[in-house]
């Protein structure tokens, strides 16, 4: 019997899938993105080594897939060891597309918060002024966040224009685009025989791009061009100088009152951090793999938009409810598995297999206990890279700190 | 006594002016253009300036330290009509927050025809003009106080300042009557800060702008000028949507009102839950019905400068022609001000949405105004119905669907409010008509009050001067005492406890000379069992009343709570008339109290599977997140 055979590799809080696929032409790999942003044992140069030794002698993967450039998602294509690997193609969200000027635009837009936002909590952490050890801890959580969302030059370079034959490597930037410029929602590849892939997300509409567009802050921005100004010292421009101030304090106003209104003034603030990861999570590339009449969804780190924009698609509607395997999105966030798509999609009988590479970080409520129990209770069966031990078998099976399960096709 | 010591020669002035910069010195390259307000003359005004209801504190949080208070009250100062607005002098600024500030306020009291307090705790409004370096400025209801930010324009991308330049928020005329008006809407109904429906923080949002906006059409000066530059059709909008539209554009606020203002077709949608995006579509509403007003009352105008024709000549317009139309222009806001802002004593306590709105500017104008002479309600109705805000629980959109429920007038039917106690005996005293405590101070309950159970958290106490407190304590027990024999009436819940939330005379004049007085009062009830469910709100429900001046309920204006109907059942044999009815108005209330419970579970899941900060926000944030939603700080920090 041909099955197609899912790899998780325990790299903690990040992704990294090897798929096997049985075609007319022999077996063809798929790989789903490598990176970490906090490890579980391994730290991601050891479990890039893994992966290449799973590849056998001649090490070669048909198609790499990078769902989209957030760090824990991508440092593992930072290691040398790919150069020995020969690769297929390399599929990218449009958004990585260095020729398309509106991914150029958005890329840049994201980069660019990124980097203000992790120097500004970088500078607060710094000072020190006015937290406390919890408040410093999730200070210190939401700099990760935005430090996430930053760009990473040698992950990236591989992926462009690495691996074995370098530049020679086509690189496709999904959805590609048709003759009129519709988006090609469905294709096939001569580097996956028999296999029809369907490309859900990220959608060009409007409404999606405006979620893929980091938080205008308009006046976030022009707060980050203060902090650039030579002129200004590191407390932010002076309105005035110290002519104006009076030798004694006109008003009362007292120390934790001084203390919040300075806190007010600081460039950083979670919420952006949030709104960042949120928009860089809206370019996943979300795949569905249909192989021998079973559906294998990959999306990614895809959010709400991408999902609405999914769920309200008829066509789209009619593949997810075949849905036999899910790779669970965004380390089982909140809302990137909607509960329109647990409780109204997700077919009971289809006894689907779910998988989840993950791990607790901080006081994030990732993965979110209440998600995966909703879904367990719909027959599907879950297994988490941090919980080994908690494996359904026959469902999945413990290739030393690898979870594998296998699906028969065809 | 000598002529010299009488009041004509010692009495202080009534009114005075200040100058300010009328439009954003940020906004465009030509000098901005300056204005001189005139605002009430508080003649005790002290440093800062320091008056009776607001204070300006110029502290900077950044560079910790205050910068000289200006006094307003000097005679150089005086003499010139307040300092010559300039970007560089901080004492300008201060000048400048306090008498926008206050004509905002003043715009509030005649609207609604009592004099606010703005104290908490014994503590003022403040106003800092510089509190701390950044793009940004709000209303922080923790700190009681309105924080203006600064910062340089970007040396890259200046836009229309020059590079590198200080921009400061408070010199902007549109953000201080914004902020004000949060801080104000604050005062008014302070439960309008939970969010229990998508309509909650809109609301807030657009009234803020809806305030601004009208205020800023209201300086006929202003209007003139861009009036005569006009060159093309003053009928046509574009002219004044172009004016709105440079509304916050130095800080890049406004985004969402620039694009509604243009557009036709922005119409109110289920999926619009943006807080901008959704309480943009209800200032295009009221602007819309400005415009339409505006168009009516010029079109003689028109008529008489063209003979008839209707064809304007080419070139410059008369300048009568061009006072004539900008007075016309600069009423119609100040009316449609006045109108929006009267509306408030009609809200019901909690849980507002837009179609509340509506129906309590349709029944406020409706009672100063009872024949729509001028249009101005037909205006509204059809402006709202254009944008798709619609009321729930009306038959149609005529007027007289839209005016709130009257009390039922027949003692003997249920549902029937009897009257105020207006006329009650006080504890321990004689005869003390509340009536007469109220007629001549206009002051609010104090919420300090010790109730029977109360599971509300004291977070805010509202408080009067001590020297009231003993006439307050009995007003306030006088009502409840009321409120609680007459829970069914007044559509509150049986058993939960009774919180006054406000209670005030309102003094308006009526187009004919009469002078009304009412009373508003309003109750309200909180349930903390659904707070889990609810994002960490508590479900809140109430009721406010108007009443005339003889005590008769006339608007009871419902929140149900009730969402479990107790009545025993229908008894086999046939039920008297008044009973069935009165079965049937319960029923009524239990469905619109579940409703309400429903929907507003329903609101915050879909607010968090949108929330990008829920995954990371940590066990705190999950537990209050409803309440951490409605932040100003963030809501006007992320220059939308």
């Amino acid at each position: 019997m041909k099955q197609v055979t899912i790899r998780m590799y325990n790299v903690g809080f990040g992704d990294c899938f090897l798929v096997t696929v049985p075609t007319s032409k022999g077996a063809r790999r798929i790989l789903f993105d490598c990176g970490s942003m906090a490890k579980a044992e391994k730290p991601i140069s050891e479990i890039v080594d893994q992966v290449v030794g799973d590849l056998g002698t001649k090490p070669r993967i048909d198609v790499v897939v990078c769902s989209h450039r957030h760090r824990d998602h991508i440092t593992g294509f930072a290691s040398e060891s790919w150069n020995d690997v020969d690769v297929g193609e390399v599929w990218m969200p449009w958004t990585e597309d260095p020729d398309d000027p509106e991914a150029t635009r958005i890329r840049e837009a994201q980069t660019g918060l990124a980097a203000t936002l992790t120097r500004d909590a970088d500078a607060r952490l710094a000072a020190g002024v006015g937290l406390g050890a919890q408040e410093r801890a999730e200070l210190a959580a939401f700099r990760e966040l935005a430090a996430n969302s930053q760009v990473l030059e040698d992950a990236m370079e591989m992926l462009h224009g690495g691996f074995k034959k370098k530049a020679a490597i086509e690189r496709r930037f999904l959805p590609e685009a048709d003759a009129h410029g519709k988006p090609i929602r469905s294709f096939t590849s001569d580097l996956l025989p028999g296999v029809v892939i369907h490309v859900l997300g990220p959608s060009k509409s409007e409404e999606v791009i405006r979620d893929i567009e980091p938080p205008k802050g308009k006046s976030y921005q022009q707060l980050a061009a203060s902090m650039d100004d030579p002129d200004v010292d590191d407390a932010g421009p002076e309105p005035f100088s110290s002519d104006w101030t009076p030798t004694e304090d006109p008003f009362e106003v007292s120390m934790a009152e001084r203390d919040k209104i300075a806190a007010y003034g600081h460039g950083f603030r979670s919420w952006m951090a949030a709104a960042l990861d949120d928009a860089v999570n809206g370019t996943s590339l979300v795949l569905l793999l249909e192989v021998g009449g079973k559906y294998f969804l990959f999306p990614g780190d895809a959010q709400w938009g991408t999902w609405d924009a999914m769920l309200r698609d008829p066509a789209w509607v009619k593949l997810l409810k075949r849905v036999n395997f899910y790779k669970i999105g965004h380390h089982g966030s909140h809302n990137a598995t909607p509960i329109e798509f647990v409780e109204s999609t997700l077919d009971k009988g289809l006894n689907v297999v779910a998988m989840a590479s993950t791990r607790k970080f901080g006081s994030w409520h990732v993965p979110l206990p209440k998600l995966l129990d909703e879904m367990t209770a719909r027959n599907v069966r879950i297994a988490r890279s941090d919980k080994p031990k908690e494996l359904k078998k026959p469902a999945f099976k413990l290739d030393g700190d690898v979870i594998e399960t296998r699906i028969d096709v065809g | 006594m000598k002529r010299i010591e009488s009041s004509y020669v010692q009495a202080a002035p009534v009114r005075r002016p200040l100058r300010i910069f009328a439009t954003d010195p940020m906004v465009g390259t030509s000098a901005p253009r300056r204005m001189t307000l005139e605002i009430n003359n508080e003649p005790s005004l002290a440093h800062g300036p320091a008056g009776e209801r607001i204070e300006v504190v110029d502290y900077d949080g950044t560079h910790k330290r205050f910068y000289q208070p200006v006094n307003l009250n000097d005679p150089a100062i005086l003499m010139q009509n307040g300092l010559e607005p300039t970007e560089s002098d901080p004492r300008f600024h201060q000048q400048m927050v306090y008498a926008v500030a206050m004509k905002t306020l003043e715009n509030f009291d005649t609207a609604l025809g009592r004099r606010l307090t703005l104290t908490k705790r014994g503590r003022k409004l403040r106003l800092m003009p510089h509190a701390f370096h950044g793009a940004n400025a709000f209303f922080s209801p923790d700190l009681h106080a309105i924080l203006f930010g600064y910062f340089r324009a970007d040396r890259a991308n200046p836009g229309q300042n020059l590079p590198g330049q200080t921009i400061f928020t408070c010199l902007s005329h549109d953000i201080i009557v914004h902020e004000m008006t949060h801080a104000i809407v604050h005062r008014l109904r302070r439960y309008f800060l939970e969010p229990s429906n998508k309509d909650v923080i809109a609301f807030h949002e657009g009234f803020a702008d809806i305030v601004a906006l009208f205020q800023h059409f209201s300086y006929r000066e202003l209007l003139r000028d861009e009036i005569q530059k006009v060159q093309g059709d003053i009928r046509r909008d574009s002219m004044l949507v172009r004016m709105a539209q440079q509304f916050g554009e130095a800080t890049g606020r406004g985004r969402a009102l620039r694009s509604a203002l243009g557009k036709e077709k922005v119409r109110l949608d289920d999926s619009i839950l943006e807080p901008h995006r959704r309480g943009s579509v209800l200032v295009a509403a009221v602007f819309d019905a400005f415009f339409a007003i505006y168009q009516r009352r010029i079109s003689d105008l028109i008529r008489i400068a063209t003979g008839g024709t209707g064809n304007l000549p080419q070139g410059d317009l008369h300048p009568d022609l061009v006072n004539r139309v900008s007075d016309e222009a600069a009423r119609t806001a100040q009316t449609l001000l006045t109108m929006c802002i009267r509306a408030f004593d009609y809200l019901p306590p909690v849980d507002i949405t837009f179609g509340d709105y509506l129906r309590a500017l349709i029944t406020a104008d409706y009672e100063l105004f009872p024949s729509d002479d001028l249009g101005r309600r037909a205006a509204v109705i059809a402006a709202f119905r254009n944008r798709g805000i619609y009321p729930g629980n009306v038959s149609s959109l005529a007027e007289e669907s839209l005016l709130w429920p009257e009390n039922e007038g027949d003692e003997e039917k249920p549902g029937h409010i009897p009257d105020l106690p207006l006329l009650q005996e006080a504890e321990g005293r004689g005869p003390a008509p509340l009536m007469q405590e109220l007629f001549f101070s206009a002051r609010e309950v104090s919420r300090e009050m010790p109730t029977r159970k109360s599971n509300r958290p004291a977070r805010e106490e509202w408080t009067v001067e001590p020297s009231v407190d003993e006439k307050d304590q009995q007003i306030y027990r006088i009502l409840n005492k009321w409120a609680g024999e007459h829970r069914d009436a007044l559509r509150l819940d049986k058993d939960l406890p009774i919180e006054p939330a406000g209670f005030h005379p309102v003094y308006r004049v009526a187009p004919d000379g009469r002078l009304l007085i009412e009373f508003v009062v309003q109750f309200v009830q909180t349930n903390a069992a659904h707070k889990e469910k609810l994002g960490g709100l508590p479900f809140r429900g109430g009721t406010t009343i108007v009443a005339s001046a003889d005590g008769r309920v006339r608007y009871v204006i419902a929140k149900p709570i009730t969402t479990e109907d107790e009545t025993p059942a229908a008894e086999e044999m046939e039920e008297a008339e008044p009973v069935r009815t009165a079965r049937a108005a319960r029923q009524r209330l239990v469905q619109e109290g579940k409703r309400r419970l429903r929907d507003q579970a329903a609101y915050v899941a879909a607010v968090d599977a949108v929330d990008p900060l829920l995954p990371y926000g940590g066990d705190d944030y999950v537990s209050r997140r409803m309440e951490l939603r409605m932040n100003f700080a963030a809501l006007h920090g992320d220059g939308e």
